[in-house]
């Protein structure tokens, strides 16, 4: 089982090599004179799609988005708990059914909440 | 191997979590804080805890980062990173006491160790510790209220009066 | 079988389902006030299922996760009641916040089922996650005005409140290493059996105390994890403020004499460890809050602080539980009665000011002039609370005072006995000054302040406890020793 993890390891080696690699590839063509260096504003301009760049990088977000992302949280860490139910529902039986019910159904109560109130629209 | 392992994860660990608390660009120390949970997560691997970790992945990499990147964004003027406190060398003070603290307990109490080998996976047997008989169902129901209690509290105060 | 044992919870589920129906009506209806109406049932019929349990077996149920005891029983009653007297006393305070009442109501609701659970709660696991729960509603319930000051009590609050939640699972994580157990019953017999003379030999658990009377200690403020009590108080709703300073106060001294007494109550050189500690403890977080309130000039930070200083009043009954484990009671059931006058008093304080501030738009102590001829009856209520938080008869608190201290140098604690007869001298000073403002001083108007019916009743019910337990405590004093009794003891 935990032998298992070392493919992921390995997949972690080969791609920190690779990230690695690549710009010391560049940096070292560049070193020999095989790429030449012709800089120019267009060159080091930001690339965004093809279009032109304007204003600074940081600009407030709505805070709307914060909203969604704490209900997302909740959502998680309902998900949490039904994992680890899920993989043995047979086991569990009636009485994980119920407190599973019972969990979702007090949750459900904070969504019917926030939908009611338009806590989740976009106005 | 796994000895190896856990080291070269502990020393990436203690280098995010300084790089946390060093870092001016607010943004820079939170990916290095989600960077941090990745490591931690990897730690609970090497401590045969693969639900622990699967959690970890799940709530803070998943959840808790994007909260902690969505209220960076929130912020105005970010790029003025954050201020370092008057009271930085009184916190490094207390915070060293706490460790040396910690350390000491941790190696001079004689701890009792199981000799029970590890369950594998451990998905099933929490499960079984979560809901079945003899569990932890009731910390379980009450989380769930404290859920709610979070949500109805979130929207709260993020709404205008 | 858990089905069977859902009927010993009714207190809390009970309550766990009135607030889900407040949630819920708040969605539908547009009179707000039904939804206090709503709470106000819920907490009812809570108290009637907690009084119905009272000849209950002692017992615990869901897998050793919660105890039923008269110890919790009798908790469970106080806060039904503190939270019932605080939405009462909320009625004038609401329109602060026209749009939230609704989730007001349920927070409250919330976080007294947190407390119940927490009250009863014989599990390291199930402390936690009860802890938690009435923190995470009083966090939100501080902020709730949505002011400077509100924010900033709100957010001071949460952060130094997950910092204390953080130690307290380091020591709970440090117990369970050691023991290998949550459950409190467990951690007992394994602790008892240890081959250990003293604290010193196992710094594991040396820490794991101090880190659990830490995180406990920030629910109660003592000294030194009272410094977000004044801040906290002052920006918070006023009637959140009494709510934090009598229900999670009581609260937290139940779930501390619980872990404490049942966890960590034997051997006895370890309970007089940890009886020590909180008497130390208690000496200075009395001083503290005493002499930093004399200098206060708002009300609700010289209710703090002076909050601080019965803490440390309470906290003496602690040390005399420690001191006394496997002797008698009279710590538990001193405690109990302390609690028991402490919570009508400070309410009644606190909803006196609620009435008073609302109106003056101020909770300056100098703007206090001359309450005795503006509203003669809030000013009277008033003066009785603070003179039974001095300690002076005919009220409560002398009783309460007298049977504590009675415990203590039963059990050889007089020096800390004397440093709180000091201290309830100074405490005179401040809490004296307040009533010589409001008798003495000139009134700035003539104006009359009025209150709703809602708020005179709760303020008549404290005062109305305030004297009962001064003049005919022996009733009040027998339920006290009927509640000593914690399950697994």
């Amino acid at each position: 089982m935990l032998a298992d993890y070392g493919y992921i390891g390995l997949l972690l080696i080969v791609a920190i090599l690779f990230t690695v690699s690549m710009p010391l590839l560049a940096l070292s063509l560049s070193f020999l004179g095989i790429i030449p260096r012709k800089s120019n504003p267009d060159k080091t301009s930001t690339y965004e799609c093809g279009m032109e760049t304007i204003g600074k990088t940081w600009v407030q977000f709505n805070f709307r988005y914060y909203l969604y992302a704490i209900i997302f949280v909740a959502l998680d860490v309902l998900t949490v708990f039904l994992y680890p139910w899920a993989v043995n529902l047979k086991e569990l039986g009636l009485l994980g059914l119920i407190s599973v019910a019972v969990f979702f159904a007090i949750l459900v109560v904070g969504y019917i909440y926030a939908w009611r109130k338009g806590a989740l629209e976009w106005k | 191997m796994f000895d190896i392992v856990f080291w070269i994860l502990a020393a990436v660990t203690v280098g995010a979590a300084l790089a946390v608390v060093f870092l001016r660009d607010v943004f820079r120390a939170a990916l290095c804080l989600v960077f941090l949970f990745f490591t931690i997560a990897g730690i609970y691997i090497t401590l045969h805890a693969d639900f622990l970790a699967v959690v970890q992945v799940l709530i803070y990499v998943g959840a808790i980062s994007i909260l902690i990147i969505v209220a960076i964004m929130l912020t105005r003027e970010v790029w003025r990173g954050s201020p370092s406190g008057r009271l930085r060398i009184p916190a490094l003070v207390v915070g060293l006491l706490l460790l040396g603290m910690l350390m000491f307990t941790a190696m001079s109490t004689k701890w009792h160790i199981s000799d029970v080998p590890p369950q594998e996976p451990t998905t099933t047997a929490i499960g079984a510790g979560l809901f079945g008989d003899g569990g932890f169902l009731l910390p379980v129901e009450i989380a769930a209220v404290l859920l709610l209690a979070a949500v109805l509290g979130a929207i709260v105060l993020i709404r205008e009066k | 079988m858990i089905v069977s044992e859902l009927h010993l919870m009714t207190p809390e589920l009970s309550l766990l389902g009135f607030a889900l129906v407040v949630i819920l009506l708040d969605l539908f209806i547009k009179q707000k006030k039904v939804l206090a109406g709503v709470s106000i049932a819920g907490l009812i019929v809570s108290a009637g299922f907690t009084l119905a349990m009272w000849g209950a077996p002692t017992i615990d149920i869901f897998y050793a996760m919660l105890a039923v005891d008269r110890f919790a029983l009798f908790f469970k009653f106080l806060l039904l009641a503190a939270a019932g007297l605080i939405i009462l006393a909320s009625q004038d305070y609401v329109s602060k916040f026209e749009r939230f009442q609704g989730e007001y109501y349920a927070l409250v609701l919330i976080s007294a089922v947190g407390m119940m659970l927490l009250t009863a709660a014989a599990d390291l696991i199930s402390i936690y996650v009860a802890l938690e729960l009435s923190g995470i509603s009083l966090y939100v319930l501080a902020s709730f005005l949505k002011d400077q000051k509100s924010t900033e009590a709100g957010l001071k609050y949460l952060l130094l409140g997950a910092v204390a939640s953080a130690v307290l699972l380091y020591g709970m994580a440090l117990v369970f290493g050691l023991t290998g157990k949550t459950c409190l019953l467990c951690i007992a017999d394994v602790v008892e059996t240890m081959p250990i003379a003293g604290l010193l030999d196992n710094p594991a658990l040396l820490l794991g105390i101090i880190l659990l009377a830490a995180g406990f200690g920030f629910k109660i403020a003592c000294v030194p994890f009272q410094m977000w009590v004044p801040d906290v108080y002052e920006g918070a709703p006023t009637p959140i403020t009494a709510y934090l300073s009598v229900a999670s106060k009581a609260a937290g001294f139940a779930v501390i004499v619980r872990v404490f007494f049942v966890a960590l109550g034997a051997p006895s050189w370890l309970s007089i460890d940890w009886g020590i500690l909180f008497a130390i403890l208690s000496a200075i977080t009395m001083t503290l809050g005493n002499v930093v309130a004399i200098v206060q000039t708002n009300i609700k930070r010289m209710l703090g602080y002076s909050s601080i200083a019965q803490a440390g009043y309470l906290m003496v009954g602690l040390a005399t539980v420690g001191v006394a484990v496997g002797a008698d009671a009279l710590g538990r059931s001193g405690l109990l009665f302390f609690l028991m006058s402490y919570a009508v008093t400070n309410l009644g304080a606190f909803i006196a000011v609620i009435a008073i501030s609302n109106k003056i738009d101020s909770d300056l102590i100098g703007d206090y002039t001359g309450m005795g001829k503006r509203a003669p009856l809030l000013a009277v209520a008033l003066t009785l609370c603070l003179v039974s938080l001095i300690g002076l008869p005919p009220t409560a608190g002398l009783i309460a005072k007298i049977y504590i201290f009675n415990a203590a140098v039963h059990h050889g604690l007089l020096w800390l006995v004397i440093v709180a007869v000091i201290n309830s001298c100074i405490s005179a000073y401040y809490y004296l000054r307040v009533v010589k403002v409001m008798w003495l001083g000139a009134p700035v108007s003539e104006e009359k302040v009025p209150s709703s019916w809602a708020l005179r009743a709760s303020l008549s019910l404290c005062c109305l406890g305030v004297l009962l337990l001064g003049v005919i405590p022996g009733s009040f004093v027998g339920m006290a020793e009927a509640a000593v009794r914690i399950f697994g003891s």
